[in-house]
């Protein structure tokens, strides 16, 4: 869980990690995407961590969509090839394009599924959750636990492969999904986090959290009802019944 | 975190910046030749938007033909969302949407023209409910602070006066019942 910021494992030094490294300069300078984690203030001094999804994510994202670009690539080349037999005066230049066109292609996957895997950050304190998501629209969701009404941990066959899972915080009000088409919003009332490998620990932190509150999370303020000193120990009671026992004597 | 934004006072924000107009301007044209319907409501929109923050909650009131205000208490703000687009991000704005446990997935107040924006929704996140943590605070641990425990001892020291004066008086008090 402990995971420190850095970018996703690309050979470091290769030609491949400089492209990348060249990608994340462009974004971080001509389209302002933040390249340092997000923080929450700490208002009590609460330990802060700043955290990416489980490396397994990145894998759970990229190979299926691998796997999907490989099954139009053959049908590509099964084309091509067939053209090719046909017509060579046609194939080969058309396979000559397609090439080019199945490299960039695969290229443009893996880019996008390890920018989406660099772009997602999650903090978390004792008290609340703050996810930031996207590139072009970077959308930051802070909740605290106080108003969580129920947690869901979702896992689907892949998932567990990876040994990952997702984790949906949501809080009080309907309407999640709905605002999604709107522009601009995020899903309502809810925060996502996706691919994380100890789903139960975040689970068993906020279950803690929701079974301690006091209160409904709808806004009412648990420290303002008068507490009881509730405390009171079996001690207590006996020195109450000795004091009973002397104001007794004394009115007798 | 630079100086600026220790000295972040939302009170003092009445007003959105002025490059929301432009960015509006900008949205607007986008649409291409609807822009004059678009741009317009947007225009009274920036034109009649203000802002008031106080202690306890935030109001935000726009329109011209309708109006609209929105009152919000901090203590009620269930989630924030800070969203920033390219165009945003490129002239330094940013929306801080506030959402509640009201019923709609629309935000209920959607913060727009603040330039601070960072430090408007910690601001925000640290007036909002279990931020700090207060509950956990007031919770009595009952073993905890037992040996200094001052309930007790004031218990105990009531008990011994009372013992010393049943012991000292009791000839006296029954002598003179009828008082």
């Amino acid at each position: 869980m402990d995971t420190l910021p850095q970018l996703t494992d690309a050979p470091r030094g290769s030609r491949v990690a400089w492209i990348y490294g060249g990608v994340w300069g462009v974004l971080a300078r001509g389209f302002l995407v933040p390249e340092e984690p997000p923080v929450l203030p700490s208002l009590r001094g609460e330990p802060i961590r700043s955290f990416r999804p489980a490396p397994n994510f990145l894998r759970y994202l990229l190979y299926p969509s691998l796997i999907g670009v490989a099954i139009a690539c053959l049908v590509l080349l099964a084309v091509s090839v067939g053209v090719c037999v046909a017509a060579p005066a046609l194939g080969l230049p058309l396979l000559a394009v397609s090439l080019p066109v199945i490299v960039f292609w695969v290229a443009i996957v893996v880019l996008a599924v390890h920018l989406r895997y660099d772009t997602t950050w999650y903090v978390l304190s004792d008290r609340s959750l703050r996810i930031r998501r996207g590139i072009w629209i970077i959308r930051e969701t802070t909740i605290t636990f106080e108003n969580v009404q129920n947690v869901t941990v979702r896992q689907g066959p892949l998932q567990r492969v990876f040994g990952i899972a997702d984790v949906l915080v949501e809080t009080a009000g309907g309407g999640g999904g709905v605002g999604q088409h709107q522009a601009g919003a995020s899903p309502a009332h809810q925060g996502l986090v996706e691919g994380i490998a100890d789903a139960p620990a975040i689970r068993d932190l906020l279950t803690a959290k929701m079974r301690t509150s006091k209160s409904a999370g709808l806004g009412d303020d648990a420290a303002s009802t008068p507490r009881t000193p509730t405390a009171w120990t079996a001690e207590h009671i006996a020195a109450l019944r000795e004091i009973l026992d002397a104001a007794r004597l004394l009115s007798a | 975190m630079p100086p600026t934004e220790l000295s972040f006072d939302p009170q003092r924000i009445e007003r959105p910046d002025r490059s929301l107009l432009w960015y509006y301007v900008l949205v607007a044209a986008a649409t291409g030749p609807l822009f004059p319907i678009t741009f317009l409501p947007l225009f009274f929109k920036y034109e009649t938007l203000r802002y008031r923050f106080d202690d306890g909650g935030v109001s935000m009131s726009w329109g011209i033909l309708f109006r609209r205000e929105v009152y919000l208490t901090y203590r009620r703000i269930q989630d924030i969302h800070l969203t920033r687009n390219l165009l945003q991000r490129w002239m330094g704005l940013a929306t801080v949407a506030v959402q509640t446990a009201s019923g709609s997935a629309t935000p209920e107040m959607s913060i727009e023209g603040v330039l601070q924006a960072d430090a408007l929704r910690d601001h925000l996140y640290r007036e909002m409910r279990g931020a700090k943590g207060e509950d956990a605070e007031t919770m009595p641990t009952p073993d905890a602070n037992l040996p200094e425990d001052e309930a007790l001892a004031l218990l105990r020291e009531i008990r011994d006066a009372l013992n010393g004066y049943a012991a000292a008086k009791p000839a006296a008090a029954r002598n003179s019942p009828e008082q």
